[in-house]
C-alpha cells in the first residue's frame, strides 16, 4: 500500500478512528494487525518472511537477556545476524554477486554457470533488517534490555508508518514509546496531519513532476548532451530529496497522529556547507546506523589517519551497496567516500585559501560558496545513483559540459515527458521547488511549525486549503512508488 | 476530538467543493486522455480488441454504419497498447467487464499479430511454456498490474477509479485543454484513437525517422521475446468467451512493409498458426498484412487509411 494511493486514503482514517475509539489496551494490538495488513497488501508471502525474522530476533533477544557474559550471548547474536543478513543477501544481493562472478569468469574465459534466483525483493527489507540488527547488537552489548513482550517487539519491527522506508528506528527510542499509552491530543494530531500534507505535496507535486523531466534523460542519455543532461541531473537532484523527505514526512506525520515520535531523517541537506555536513543532514537514521554499527566497530577515527580514511571508504562502499545491488550504487557510495576523504585531506589547504581570499570576514559568502560547491558535488554523484547502467552513468558524467554549441536542439526531446503543457509544468515545478527551498531556508533558522503558529488564523487556514488544493490540482497521481521503496 | 473532526470536515468540505467543481468543469470539456473515454462509455455489444494498431486502424463508426443492422451495439474500439492489452488474463477480464450483459448478436473483431501473443523471455519462471501443460501458471504476465488488468470499473462516468490511479497528468491540465483541435491524440467516443498528424507525404524525413525508431524498438523486442503458448491459450479463451455472445473475426492488420518484414523474420509461421486456429474455432481469419496502406510511423495506419481499412473490413465481413 502506497501512502499516495486511494487504498491508504481509506486505511489511514479507519485505523486512526479505531485507534482512538478503542480502549487503550487494544491500541497496540490494532497497530500490529494494521501493520501486517499494510505490509501484506504488497505481497502476502513476504509477511511470512517478516514474521519469521521477527520471531527469531525476539527469541534471540530474550535468550541473550538471560545470559551473563558476551561469550554466552554470542551464538544468539550470530544466529540473529545470520538470519537478518542472510535474508538480505538472498533476496537482494545473491543475483548481483552471481552475475558479477559470471561476468568475471567470462572475461577470464573460465567455465562458470552462475545460478540466479527468481525472487522479487520484499519491500522494505533493507530497512526492517537494519532496524532488527541494531536492536540485536544493542541487546548483545547490554545497551538495551531485551523486549520480553512478543507483540510489542513485533510492532517495533513492523510499525507501519516506518516499516517500508524508515526512518530506521532504534530500540532505545521506539520501545519505550510502545509501552506508553497514547491518548488523543488535538495539537499533536493536527501537527501530524500538517506534516503529512506537506510530505504529500513534496511527493506528488514536486518529486513526481520532476521525475517526468529526469526520466527521459536517464532512460536514453545517449540522445542528449550538455544542457538537457544538466537539466535531467538537476531535476533528479531535487526529485530524490522531495521524494524521500516527502515519504519521511508522511511516515513521521502518520506516527505523530498516533502519538509516536519518529526520528528526524532530513535536516535541510541541500543547505549543507560540506559533504560531511551533507551526511549529517541526509538520511540521518541510516548515517547514524553506519556510524554506530560499522564505522565505530571498525575503529572509527581512533586508529590513525590512514585507517580513519579507510574506514570512511568502507562505510560508504557498504552504504552504496545497501541502496541497491548494482555497481552504479556502489560507485555512488564510493564517490561520496572519496569526497569525504578528499575533504579531510584538503581541509588545511582550503582553510589557508579561504583566509587568503578573506572569506572568514564574509561568513555569508563563505557559507554560500560552501553550499553551492557541496550541492554540485552531491548532484554529480546522483548521476551514478540514478543511471540505469554504468555506461549510461559514465556517458552522462562525461557529457554534461559538452555539446553546448546548440543547447536548445535536444530540449524538446528532454521536455517530452512533461507533455503538451510543458511550459506550465516547468512553471509549476519551479514554483513548488521555490516553496520547498523557502521552507528549508526557514527551517534552517528555526521551527517552521512555530513560525506558522505566529500567522493569523485566516492565513493559516488559507495556507492549509491552498496546500490541499495544490495536491488535488497539481499533484501527479498514478500509483507512482517512492524511490526508496526499492531498497 | 470533535473539534478536530469539525475543523477537518470544514477544511476538506471547502477543498472538496472547490476541487470537485473544477474537476467537473475539466471533465465537461470532453477530452481527458487517450484511454479515459473507453472506460466511461456504456457496456458495449460489439467490440474491437487488440493493441495500438487496432486502436488506430479500426473505426467502429464505419463498421456500425455498414453492419449496424446485423450486430448489436453500442460499438466500441476496446483496443489499447501492446503494454496494456496483449492477450492474457487481465485483458480477457476487462473485455468480460466491458461486454454488455445479455449480448447475443455482437461482432467481435480480434486483431492479432506476433507481438500481442508474445512474452519477454525473462517472464519465464520455469520450463518453456510451449511445452507446459498449464502454460498460464508457468509465466508472469508483465501487464498484470497495468491499467487494463487492474481497473475494475470500466463503464462508469465519471470514472474516479481511473482518474485517481491511471491519469498520468495533473487535473489542472483538464482545464487547459480548451482547444481540442490542437490535440494530436484524439480519442473518439466510440473508442477509435485518431492520431491527428499531417499525412506522411507532408514530411517524408519525419516519417523515415519515426519508422527507423519504431523498427529499432520492434527488432529489440523480437530479440528479447518469444511467441507464448500462454498468450495463445488466452486468445483461445477470448475467442471461446466472445463466441457465446456473437460472431468473432480474427484480423491481421496491415502495417508498414519494413515492419511486416520484421514480423515475418520473427515469426515466419504466424499466419499458418492463425489460419489453423481460426479453422479450429470456425471463425473467419482476414489477413490484410499484404495490403499496402500509409502509416504514421511504419507501424500504425494514418487516420485516412483507418477509414479506408474499416470500410473494407465491413465489406469483407458483410
Amino acid at each position: 500500500m502506497l501512502f499516495n494511493s486511494l487504498h491508504f486514503l481509506v486505511f489511514f482514517p479507519v485505523v486512526v478512528g479505531l485507534y482512538f475509539g478503542l480502549p487503550a489496551r487494544w491500541r497496540a494490538p490494532l497497530l500490529l494487525v494494521s501493520s501486517y495488513y499494510f505490509y501484506l497488501s504488497w505481497k502476502p508471502a513476504y509477511g511470512l518472511l517478516l514474521a519469521g525474522t521477527t520471531l527469531l530476533d525476539y527469541y534471540s533477544g530474550v535468550r541473550m537477556s538471560r545470559l551473563a557474559t558476551p561469550a554466552q550471548r554470542r551464538p544468539w547474536l550470530y544466529l540473529s545476524l545470520t538470519s537478518n543478513l542472510g535474508t538480505l543477501f538472498i533476496f537482494k544481493y545473491f543475483n548481483f554477486f552471481s552475475d558479477t562472478a559470471a561476468a568475471l569468469a567470462a572475461t577470464l574465459h573460465l567455465p562458470l554457470a552462475a545460478p540466479t534466483l527468481a525472487l522479487a525483493l520484499p519491500v522494505g527489507v533493507s530497512f526492517y533488517t537494519f532496524q532488527s540488527v541494531a536492536y540485536i547488537v544493542d541487546v548483545y552489548q547490554g545497551k538495551l534490555p531485551a523486549e520480553q513482550h512478543l507483540g510489542r517487539f513485533a510492532l517495533f519491527v513492523a510499525f507501519w508508518p516506518q516499516l517500508v522506508a524508515g526512518p530506521i528506528e532504534r530500540g532505545a527510542q521506539m520501545l519505550p514509546q510502545l509501552r506508553r499509552p497514547h491518548d488523543f491530543n488535538y495539537g499533536r494530531v493536527a501537527s501530524g496531519l500538517r506534516l503529512m500534507a506537506w510530505g504529500m505535496f513534496k511527493k506528488v507535486v514536486i518529486a513526481d513532476r520532476l521525475a517526468l523531466l529526469a526520466n527521459p534523460v536517464f532512460d536514453h542519455p545517449q540522445r542528449f548532451a550538455g544542457l538537457p543532461l544538466l537539466l535531467g541531473v538537476a531535476a533528479f537532484t531535487v526529485q530524490i530529496y522531495a521524494d524521500f523527505s516527502g515519504y519521511t514526512d508522511l511516515a513521521r506525520g502518520t506516527a505523530r497522529v498516533l502519538g509516536y515520535h519518529l526520528v528526524l531523517n532530513f535536516r535541510q541537506p541541500y543547505l549543507a556547507t560540506s559533504v560531511g555536513d551533507f551526511w549529517r543532514r541526509w538520511h540521518m537514521s541510516l548515517s547514524g546506523w553506519f556510524r554506530d554499527y560499522v564505522y565505530i566497530p571498525l575503529g572509527g577515527s581512533r586508529a590513525g589517519r590512514a585507517r580513519t580514511q579507510l574506514n570512511v571508504l568502507i562505510v560508504f562502499f557498504l552504504s552504496g551497496l545497501w541502496h541497491g545491488a548494482s555497481w552504479t550504487f556502489v560507485l555512488w557510495g564510493a564517490l561520496h567516500g572519496f569526497y569525504l576523504v578528499a575533504e579531510s585531506l584538503t581541509a588545511p589547504a582550503r582553510t589557508t585559501l579561504g583566509r587568503w581570499l578573506g572569506l572568514p570576514t564574509r561568513p555569508h559568502l563563505q557559507r554560500a560558496l560552501g553550499t553551492a560547491l557541496t550541492l554540485a558535488l552531491v548532484a554529480y554523484a546522483w548521476i551514478f545513483f540514478r543511471a540505469n547502467t554504468l555506461p549510461d552513468a559514465f556517458y552522462i558524467a562525461t557529457h554534461l559540459f559538452s555539446g553546448w554549441g546548440h543547447p536548445t536542439a535536444q530540449l524538446p526531446a528532454a521536455l517530452a515527458g512533461l507533455g503538451r503543457h510543458f511550459a506550465a509544468e516547468l512553471l509549476v515545478a519551479a514554483g513548488a521547488g521555490a516553496i520547498l527551498a523557502l521552507v528549508d531556508y526557514r527551517a534552517e533558522r528555526g521551527s517552521v511549525a512555530a513560525w506558522l503558529a505566529g500567522w493569523p488564523a485566516a492565513g493559516r487556514w488559507l495556507s492549509y486549503a491552498g496546500l490541499l488544493l495544490a495536491l488535488l490540482y497539481l499533484g501527479i497521481f498514478g500509483s507512482s512508488q517512492f524511490i526508496y521503496f526499492q531498497f | 476530538m470533535l473539534k478536530l473532526v469539525f475543523r477537518l470536515g470544514l477544511l476538506l468540505g471547502i477543498v472538496g467543493l472547490v476541487g470537485g467543481l473544477g474537476l467537473a468543469a475539466g471533465l465537461r470539456r470532453g477530452y481527458v486522455d487517450a484511454f479515459y473515454a473507453r472506460f466511461t462509455s456504456p457496456p458495449a455489444g460489439s467490440l474491437i480488441v487488440g493493441t495500438s494498431r487496432a486502436a488506430q486502424a479500426i473505426k467502429p463508426s464505419e463498421l456500425a454504419a455498414r453492419l449496424g443492422q446485423r450486430y448489436e451495439g453500442p460499438w466500441l474500439n476496446y483496443a489499447f497498447t501492446l503494454a496494456e492489452s496483449p492477450y492474457g488474463p487481465g485483458y480477457l477480464s476487462s473485455i468480460q467487464r466491458k461486454l454488455a450483459p445479455g449480448t447475443r448478436r455482437g461482432l467481435f473483431i480480434l486483431a492479432v499479430d506476433p507481438w500481442s501473443l508474445s512474452l519477454p523471455n525473462q517472464a519465464l519462471r520455469g520450463a518453456a511454456p510451449t511445452t507446459s501443460a498449464s502454460p498460464d501458471q508457468a509465466v508472469e504476465f508483465p501487464e498484470a498490474n497495468s491499467m487494463v488488468g487492474q481497473l475494475a470499473s470500466v463503464s462508469q462516468n465519471p470514472n474516479l477509479d481511473y482518474l485517481a490511479h491511471y491519469l498520468h497528468k495533473p487535473f489542472y491540465q483538464l482545464l487547459l485543454n480548451a482547444d481540442t483541435a490542437r490535440v494530436i491524440e484524439r480519442l473518439h467516443p466510440d473508442g477509435w484513437l485518431e492520431i491527428a498528424l499531417p499525412p506522411p507525404s507532408a514530411n517524408p524525413a519525419l516519417l523515415r525517422r519515426r519508422t527507423a525508431e519504431k523498427l529499432a524498438t520492434y527488432r529489440a523486442l523480437a530479440a528479447s521475446s518469444h511467441l507464448s503458448a500462454s498468450r495463445l491459450v488466452y486468445l483461445q479463451k477470448t475467442i471461446s468467451y466472445l463466441q457465446r455472445h456473437g460472431q468473432v473475426v480474427l484480423v491481421r492488420l496491415p502495417t508498414g512493409a519494413a515492419m511486416a518484414a520484421v514480423e515475418a523474420h520473427y515469426q515466419p509461421g504466424f499466419d499458418q498458426q492463425m489460419t489453423e486456429l481460426a479453422h479450429r474455432y470456425s471463425v473467419p481469419y482476414l489477413n490484410y498484412l499484404p495490403l499496402s496502406y500509409p502509416t504514421n510511423d511504419g507501424n500504425h495506419l494514418t487516420r485516412t487509411a483507418a477509414a479506408q481499412l474499416s470500410q473494407r473490413l465491413a465489406a469483407d465481413i458483410r
